[in-house]
């Protein structure tokens, strides 16, 4: 009972707050006369960056300490198990998507994403492999984060979290929602069998770093200010994930113009 | 009348079709110079970083891509300081490509979808990359000009090259209280030690 009155308590301070810390965020305007060939809006919110960057440092040492080798040892398993580990942690995330759905007024990508789970969980062994996709149930992610964006609550300042890394203030409010309410954590909590948790958490972080190996090392190894590369990354990731975009028609095109020498 | 229309979209719709397949064709060539250059194992590594690089300028819009990131340093300059940072921006565009392509050299691919946007005059194509566990798609945007074609921007997972490197300049320009020179020391710095990294 209590917690349900604190999960309502905090959905109820995130909205309030966020209505007054969005619109200061929404505040920050690209002047069009700064680009000749574009009015693309590009400032992000970032009011603690300096406490943002030195974050920002420690994961980064931490992840070429320990993330990134842990990542490669893990991309040399053979790659059906790979796989297997992948989908099952996707279907895991699926009730949690279901409802996120639900909550945004997608009824028939609820009823298919609720079809995926059962399939993998049935035919796909615990979800181990994704059945689903090949009879054409199409796995769509959404979280609480896109939830709120839709429900109109703006990005909130840019924050960079110890060990999970960039976020803002809309999402990690959606990540805490996540952990509060996932089933499937609460089941291992329920059972005595907590440690499941920080297990799964650190499972996923390996099995989605593995995926971004070269990426992440392009990125690091050629940038001037990889702090802003990261920041800007994740908001146009994210906007594209909160539009639903399925590929790059709706990411702002830069109207580049062609000059000779 | 109806007949004309119909006629009139027909042309419309194939000439469409047969730009984005000259486009894609031409796209696929240059591609393949590079992921060839990658598996060509009598190539040391600086002359095969050279030769990519020298792909990738003759292919991208270098020059319009560099203006458009350094934003509003670019009108404060003056002209000798702007082309040693069009120089310098070419060679950190090819390192950054090269450095990306590198990861996809082991991997086969595919040019899976090409539209043209006729708003923007861009054709976008979308280039899978498959490897054993699963596929990333990279989005190319190219635009015509003068009877060539141009790179202007590469997409991947919704996030634009071009979009991320004007917001990491502007961020280090802010530093330098955008002062192009300045900025053209640590673009010079950095290009070197990602030169290192990708030629050792």
């Amino acid at each position: 009972m209590s917690k349900k009155i604190i999960i309502l308590f905090f959905i109820f301070f995130s909205l309030l707050s966020f209505k007054v810390i969005a619109n200061s965020a929404d505040q920050v305007n690209t002047d069009s006369e700064d680009f000749d060939t574009t009015t693309l809006e590009d400032e992000i919110y970032d009011p603690f960056e300096p406490v943002n960057r030195a974050i920002f440092s420690f994961n980064n040492v931490a992840d070429r300490i320990v993330l990134e080798p842990i990542a490669k040892g893990y991309k040399k398993l053979p790659s059906p198990l790979q796989s297997g580990i992948n989908n099952f942690l996707s279907n895991l995330r699926a009730p949690l998507v279901v409802v996120n759905q639900l909550l945004q007024g997608q009824g028939e990508n609820a009823v298919q994403s609720s079809g995926r789970f059962i399939v993998n969980s049935t035919v796909g062994v615990f979800g181990l492999f994704d059945v689903a996709e090949r009879i054409g149930l199409e796995e769509k992610e959404e979280d609480y984060g896109q939830t709120l964006a839709t429900w109109g609550v703006g990005d909130g300042f840019y924050i960079v979290l110890p060990l999970f890394g960039p976020s803002n203030l809309r999402d990690t409010s959606g990540m805490v929602l996540t952990m509060l309410t996932d089933p499937i954590n609460a089941y291992a909590v329920s059972e005595g069998e907590a440690w499941l948790v920080p297990m799964r958490t650190a499972v996923n972080a390996v099995d989605t770093r593995s995926q971004i190996i070269d990426e992440v090392n392009a990125l690091r190894d050629n940038s001037v200010d990889y702090y802003a590369a990261v920041r800007s990354s994740y908001y146009q990731n994210r906007k594209a994930a909160i539009n639903n975009v399925d590929d790059s028609e709706l990411t702002p095109l830069p109207l580049i113009s062609i000059e000779f020498e | 009348m109806k007949f004309k229309l119909i006629i009139f979209f027909f042309i419309i719709f194939f000439s469409k079709n047969l730009y984005s397949d000259e486009t894609s064709d031409w796209l696929k060539r240059e591609i393949d110079i590079i992921l060839e250059a990658y598996k060509n194992q009598n190539l040391s590594n600086e002359n095969r970083f050279l030769l990519i690089e020298k792909t990738i300028n003759n292919n991208f819009a270098g020059t319009g891509i560099a203006k458009f990131v350094a934003g509003e340093a670019w009108k404060k300059s003056d002209k000798s300081t702007k082309k040693i940072y069009i120089d310098n921006f070419k060679r950190h565009l090819a390192l950054n490509i090269a450095s990306m392509m590198q990861g996809y050299s082991d991997q086969t691919y595919e040019l899976t979808k090409s539209n043209y946007d006729i708003k923007n005059q861009v054709t976008l194509i979308d280039m899978e990359i498959f490897s054993d566990t699963g596929s990333v798609v990279v989005t190319w945007r190219v635009k015509e000009s003068k009877d060539r074609f141009f790179v202007i921007d590469l997409i991947v997972a919704d996030i634009s090259l071009v979009v991320t490197k004007r917001s990491e300049f502007n961020s280090m320009l802010k530093k330098v209280d955008n002062d192009l020179s300045k900025f053209n020391e640590v673009l010079f710095d950095q290009n070197q030690l990602s030169f290192e990294k990708i030629t050792q």
